[in-house]
């Protein structure tokens, strides 16, 4: 009786393991996409596998470094969807290929001010999704909108003492500190670096923040803390769910954002790769997408609607055009990076 | 007998391949640099000395010993008792108790952290229920006392079990004999019942202390990331830096403390240990002598 | 011993598990709750439920999560057995040297072990995904079922195998009707300390993988930007398939029990 049982517990094993395999093996076309968590509307993955009658792979990453790095150790892929300076590192390691515009045919609907603005990346790699900038979402019931006015000092305003969530990324951080010092957020200059590290001590030890990654969105969603710095398509999200949340822009600057989508070079299938990306920025899949995530999308139609339907009234969705200091990312030398994340570690470490 | 010598070879073979290349390669990264992704192969120990100039990286492994002396010590505190008490029980009631002990590590850890988030959070169910009584909110996630609760539930099992299984499989009749040679409970405890479980003492501190100061999953929900731990340092220097070589030194550094220690765990282990030792040895010389 | 009513024991016990249960049964509430909240409860709702049956990629994972848990677990057991009980015939210099790297498995810390493998299917050029993982799998839950059936061979009387043999028993039937029910306990332990290593690991899982293949943990994981009760449901589900499990292997027992009253 229990010889039985166990060969039967080992056949369904093997069957199992099989059909477990074999699933992958169908005749079917097969893209590889590695995009951000949480960033798409997973029925648009499924309508464009139904449509083309082939099988997405879709697995997400939370950083670009974290991307950059499964890449390099070997995982392959299709398609990609890096940030801007993240794009520019992979043009200049030439790991990815060019687009061929002429497969995209929604081309027209995308913003140029996309191009205008990240006119460092090569428009010939990539292809705009989603772009934002990076602000203080705060809670109008418990922050005090003339306090807004010292810009971005206000994170280092002691009557928030232990009530500010700040970002887990060193970029980030160490850009409100040089904006609020008057640097330039790509500073390479020792000087300026060291005392934009000295500010983030100070702020450490005198206001007690927080360091999170996006656990702080539905944080701020319960309302439990005054401020967050906080992506602006988070902050749309959260202001969406909760009316006390409003967004503010220091006028220092702050940085502008694009992520868009990019083909390996060793992608293996060129043209599924170029219909994918075109799929995904029709009016109907932007919005879709849009809609669900709360990022401002590049395909202005899509924009249009989100912004009189799903964000009408919401600050956070759009993204300023007028101010001079906002900036975008450059790439960084290995060692410039090295330099920030070291330093960094020490600040969180204090 | 020496046909089950052979049994050893494919599990040999695994070890080769998942254990002992991988550690060649962390070792090959480490006394190595590279240069813009390429590992060239100029033996250097700068990797070492980098992590030991500098006091922030030490302060940091310091901070994740803290953390695990803690998390362990607490642990102990609080397991014993129970894992004594669940050992006063019916044998049947026990095997029930060990059973509900055991079933919340089959759980998702992250689902049961943020499970505490919840607990925890300024307008989560404690606050919530407080509020009730007009007890002010609560400031408890991102505090040291969340990262510890934290890390105690998540250990707390590993420490209960081993002491609980060395406590039963004592002979009962040592206590007995010491209660009727006239010893109170409290010397019988000290002892007789306390030394022996020992093993099952050390096996515990083991099971907590090593996953207590390598974590880092738990102090970062619970805590926020500036509790940099060594575990998230070790995590940050190969996935958001890239920096292979440095990564692989500083997890050398770290298993190196981790055997140092563990091996003054074995010398006190085989310490007390020697009672049973002496049993086997015993029991040995005589199936020797019945040959 | 006595073995007679503790109340100080019992309490403390008691307390003890209500600090075990407490985010468990705070987890399994609020996958019934009827709004995305993890702090107020408003309503009974299934609808968590409903949303995890439907998504794809959770179910994939689930499906993920306890092949491989069950798959390692089978084959480490296996190997690990055999492992053991080579190990007690092996000459020591050989035997001490696979027990000091079997330590250094169990020593190592999760990330490090977690980087070394990937390193290694990074330089042996393995595509990672299914296969990587539940060779990872494998290769950290052996050294959990040797050490626990170790001490229990050690305990065997080596005489009993030799005289299945000497009575004509051939190695493989030594093996399986003679020792192998005697370590049984071992087994069983490691078995299952091999399972909970396994379905619940997470670090190991996320450096190995690849492909698009996901555990729970690693979707978990995925999941920061906003609370996704299904998850709860998903864990409320795996802590009630547990108690059936425990239930029938409590019952079996007692009905086989009743059949055999019978037929005397």
């Amino acid at each position: 009786m229990k010889k039985l049982c166990k060969l039967v517990l080992v056949c369904v094993l093997i069957v199992s393991t099989l059909t477990g395999c074999s699933s992958s093996n169908s005749n079917k076309k097969t893209l590889r996409v590695y995009n951000w968590g949480e960033y798409v509307d997973k029925s648009v993955i499924s309508a464009f596998e139904k449509k083309y009658d082939c099988k997405v792979v879709y697995e997400t990453f939370d950083s670009n470094e974290s991307m950059y790095t499964k890449l390099l150790g070997g995982n392959k892929y299709d398609v990609l969807v890096p940030s801007d300076y993240m794009i520019e590192r992979l043009i200049k390691e030439d790991l990815i290929q060019e687009i061929d515009w002429n497969k995209i045919s929604n081309q027209a609907s995308l913003d140029n001010f996309v191009f205008e603005q990240a006119s460092n990346i090569s428009d010939a790699y990539w292809v705009p999704y989603f772009y934002g900038n990076v602000g203080i979402l705060y809670d109008k019931t418990i922050v005090d909108e003339k306090d807004l006015e010292a810009g971005w000092e206000i994170l280092r305003n002691e009557t928030y003492k232990g009530q500010i969530y700040m970002y887990n990324s060193e970029r980030d951080s160490f850009m409100v500190a040089l904006k609020a010092l008057g640097y330039s957020m790509n500073s390479d200059n020792d000087a300026e670096i060291e005392e934009a590290y000295q500010w983030l001590v100070a702020q450490k030890e005198t206001m007690n923040p927080i360091y999170v990654d996006d656990e702080c969105i539905d944080s701020m969603r319960r309302g439990e803390k005054a401020m967050a710095v906080m992506y602006s398509g988070d902050a749309a999200a959260v202001m969406v769910d909760n009316e006390n949340m409003a967004y503010y822009l220091p006028e220092e600057g702050t940085n502008i954002w694009f992520d868009g989508f990019v083909i390996t070079k060793d992608c293996a299938e060129v043209d599924l790769a170029h219909e994918f990306i075109n799929f995904m920025i029709s009016d109907e899949n932007a919005y879709k997408n849009t809609a669900e995530v709360g990022y401002l999308t590049a395909n202005v139609n899509a924009a249009k609607k989100a912004k009189n339907d799903d964000f009408e009234g919401i600050s956070a969705y759009s993204v300023r055009t007028d101010n001079e200091n906002d900036q975008i990312f450059n790439y960084q030398t290995p060692e410039l990076k090295e330099k920030y994340s070291s330093l960094w570690v020490k600040v969180k470490a204090q | 007998m020496h046909h089950f010598k052979k049994l050893i070879s494919p599990y040999l073979f695994v070890l080769f391949l998942f254990t002992l290349l991988p550690m060649l390669l962390i070792v090959i990264y480490a006394i190595t640099i590279s240069k813009n992704e390429v590992l060239t192969f100029t033996i250097t120990f700068e990797n070492f000395q980098r992590f030991f100039r500098d006091s922030i990286f030490i302060s940091v492994l310091l901070q994740s010993f803290k953390l695990g002396l803690i998390t362990t010590a607490i642990c102990l505190f609080i397991g014993y008792p129970v894992a004594y008490a669940i050992s006063l029980l019916k044998e049947k009631t026990q095997t029930y108790l060990i059973l509900l002990i055991t079933i919340p590590t089959w759980i998702n850890l992250l689902i049961r952290t943020y499970s505490w988030v919840s607990i925890l959070s300024s307008k989560g169910i404690l606050n919530n229920f407080l509020a009730k009584f007009g007890i002010g909110p609560l400031n408890l996630l991102y505090t040291d006392f969340a990262v510890i609760i934290g890390m105690i539930y998540s250990c707390l099992p590993f420490m209960i079990l081993p002491i609980h299984s060395s406590l039963t499989k004592m002979d009962q009749s040592l206590h007995e004999a010491s209660m009727d040679l006239g010893a109170n409970p409290m010397i019988t405890f000290l002892k007789i019942t306390f030394p022996l479980s020992l093993p099952g003492v050390l096996t515990g501190i083991t099971m907590v202390f090593l996953p207590a100061i390598s974590t880092f999953v738990i102090p970062k929900i619970l805590g926020g990331a500036q509790y940099t731990l060594i575990g998230s340092f070790i995590e940050t220097q190969f996935i958001t830096i890239g920096n292979w070589n440095f990564g692989s030194a500083v997890s050398l550094i770290l298993a190196a403390f981790i055997l140092i220690l563990m091996s003054l765990m074995n010398a006190a282990d085989r310490y007390t240990n020697s009672g049973d030792r002496d049993e086997d040895e015993t029991r040995r010389l005589k199936r020797y002598a019945k040959k | 011993m006595r073995k007679s009513k503790h109340i100080p024991s019992w309490l403390m016990v008691v307390l003890c598990l209500l600090f075990l249960y407490l985010p468990i049964v705070v987890m399994m509430i609020f996958s019934f709750n009827s709004t995305k909240s993890t702090s107020v409860f408003t309503g009974f709702s299934f609808r968590w439920y409903q949303t995890l049956f439907e998504d794809n990629d959770m179910m994939r994972a689930v499906y993920v999560s306890v092949s491989i848990a069950v798959i390692a677990t089978f084959v480490s057991t296996v190997l690990g057995t055999l492992t053991a009980i080579g190990l007690s015939k092996t000459k020591k210099v050989m035997k001490e040297f696979i027990l000091q790297i079997n330590n250094l498995s169990i020593l190592n810390p999760e990330i490090v072990t977690a980087i070394s493998l990937m390193l290694l299917f990074s330089a042996l050029n393995i595509q990672k995904g299914y296969m990587t993982m539940l060779l990872a799998h494998i290769s950290f839950c052996t050294p959990f079922v040797i050490t626990n059936v170790l001490p229990k061979v050690r305990q065997l009387d080596a005489n009993l195998a030799d005289a299945a043999m000497d009575l004509g028993a051939t190695p493989f039937q030594a093996l399986w009707k003679v020792i192998i029910p005697q370590i049984k306990p071992g087994i069983f332990a490691g078995a299952l300390l091999a399972f909970t290593m396994s379905f619940d690991d997470f670090i190991i899982s996320y450096f190995v993988t690849g492909n698009g293949v996901q555990n729970i943990s690693i979707i978990v994981y995925n999941m920061s930007k906003r609370t996704n009760p299904s998850i709860n449901a998903l864990s409320t589900i795996v802590v009630l398939v547990i108690l059936v499990v425990l239930i029938l292997s409590r019952l079996l027992p007692m009905l086989n029990k009743k059949k055999e009253k019978r037929v005397q």
